[in-house]
């Protein structure tokens, strides 16, 4: 029953980033909400499943691209066993620690994303416009997926 | 404590392996399988979300659109027997153009028949790189069908299908950093190279040294390009580099014809491909 709530609430994810990108996004740029719930999933999950979102997370934002398949996969994982590593050390539970935290990964993963199009396939798909402005919206919008997500987790034991 | 940490070692191993083969791998069949199971698996969320989205986004605007409908058919009602006249003279001038084509065996030119669709959603994590449009394999979209946008009545170059499903398809954009569009210009015995390079403007290459080309002309598909109908327009040459010591043609900056990534409606053309080009199709597709 619980894998199936963590499908519908993958899925959900999925529609609203897809929504959201569709009808709102500003000159071509909008928060990742798919990024900020990876996030969320790896600060509130045990290590297994957040490593298991973010894998999933990743791979959807691969499928809805057209460059390396399998890149994001590898980055959100990587982001999740990080996550997993900082929060024995670090409070993430905190709104502030969360946007400092989504602030930061977001360019690490952005320019670890690069790294990798860059060396596998010559592709170079950064985008400075999302670069400077991605960071600053994901950081807003971490704590609104974060406190989602704690509530899915406390009503229906999800994640 | 250490159980968990094993097996967040061992999970964290396993999806990284996975990815791994995935970028490593990305023409194998089980790398193809994966890419086509996930696509199938979230292709509800896509399909039906666009669906209603549209028709929920437009509930008000559809009330006026009934109420115009009645006045602008009547309007159209008279406006079609004019056309039919223009129609039927076009038809005999396009016979003819057919005709005398075929005889000067000089291209392969062929009319743009297809179908419209709408946009359905831009990743701004790949802005220039690919959308997704509402017509798929269900619509007769095929493979490397060329798609095409307008605006303000201008026509250009978008991109080419690059992945289809039944009810939506992705299409490559020219300004994808893997695309390119062998092009020439009107009237000019040269062709370039438009390649994509992720922003909005596109990187003319392979220009010969010594051509005319200036700012401002239009370049448009080539007829010595297969996968795309000839004459498209393509983009506008904004500037131009001088040739540099190392190389031996010389390169310019070309804006899209069109602003592709404003695109709301394409128009995908269906054609039939070359022979030569058609077995390279059904070579991908098996």
């Amino acid at each position: 029953m619980r894998l199936i709530g963590d499908i519908l609430l993958y899925l959900l994810t999925g529609i609203i980033y897809w929504w959201w990108t569709t009808n709102l996004s500003v000159f071509g740029a909008a928060p990742n909400i798919v990024f900020a719930a990876a996030l969320s999933a790896a600060i509130i999950a045990r290590p297994a499943k957040a490593l298991a979102y973010g894998f999933f997370f990743g791979i959807y934002l691969d499928m809805l691209g057209s460059n390396l398949f399998g890149a994001y996969a590898l980055t959100y994982t990587l982001m999740a066993y990080g996550i997993y590593i900082m929060k024995r050390h670090l409070d993430l539970v905190s709104p502030f620690s969360q946007v400092v935290a989504a602030f930061t990964l977001t360019m690490i993963s952005t320019l670890f994303y690069q790294g990798l199009s860059l060396t596998l396939a010559k592709i170079n798909p950064l985008q400075l416009k999302a670069f400077l402005v991605e960071p600053f919206l994901n950081a807003l919008l971490a704590p609104v997926v974060f406190y989602f997500f704690a509530q899915f987790k406390r009503r229906f034991d999800l994640l | 404590m250490n159980r968990e940490k094993d097996m967040a070692n061992y999970t964290a191993v396993f999806f990284i392996f996975i990815s791994a083969l995935l970028l490593l791998f990305p023409s194998t069949r089980i790398a193809q399988t994966a890419r086509i199971f996930c696509s199938y698996s979230l292709y509800p969320s896509l399909h039906y979300g666009s669906k209603y989205d549209h028709f929920i986004r437009n509930v008000p605007d559809n009330f006026l659109n009934i109420l115009k409908t009645d006045q602008e058919n009547r309007a159209l009602t008279v406006r079609i027997k004019e056309l039919e006249i223009s129609i039927k003279a076009a038809e005999a001038a396009d016979e003819e153009n057919r005709r005398l084509t075929s005889e000067m065996g000089l291209s392969r030119n062929i009319a743009l028949k297809g179908v419209w669709a709408r946009v359905i959603n831009k990743n701004p994590q790949d802005w220039y790189g690919a959308f997704f449009i509402n017509k798929g394999a269900k619509d007769g979209i095929a493979l490397n069908s060329t798609v095409v946008g307008f605006e303000n009545g201008r026509v250009g170059l978008a991109g080419r299908v690059l992945e289809i499903y039944q009810d939506f398809s992705k299409v490559l954009l020219i300004t994808n950093s893997v695309s390119s569009v062998i092009c020439s210009l009107h009237g000019a015995n040269f062709e370039g190279l438009a390649e994509g390079r992720g922003t909005w403007l596109l990187k003319m290459n392979y220009i010969p040294e010594g051509s005319a080309i200036t700012e401002g002309a239009e370049f448009v598909t080539s007829p010595g390009g297969l996968l795309f109908p000839q004459g498209l327009p393509v983009g506008r040459v904004q500037k131009v580099y001088p040739r540099e010591s190392f190389m031996n043609f010389i390169t310019a900056d070309v804006a899209p014809a069109i602003t592709i990534n404003a695109l709301k409606e394409v128009y995908v053309v269906k054609r039939d491909f070359p022979a030569d080009l058609a077995v390279i199709q059904e070579t991908l597709k098996k």
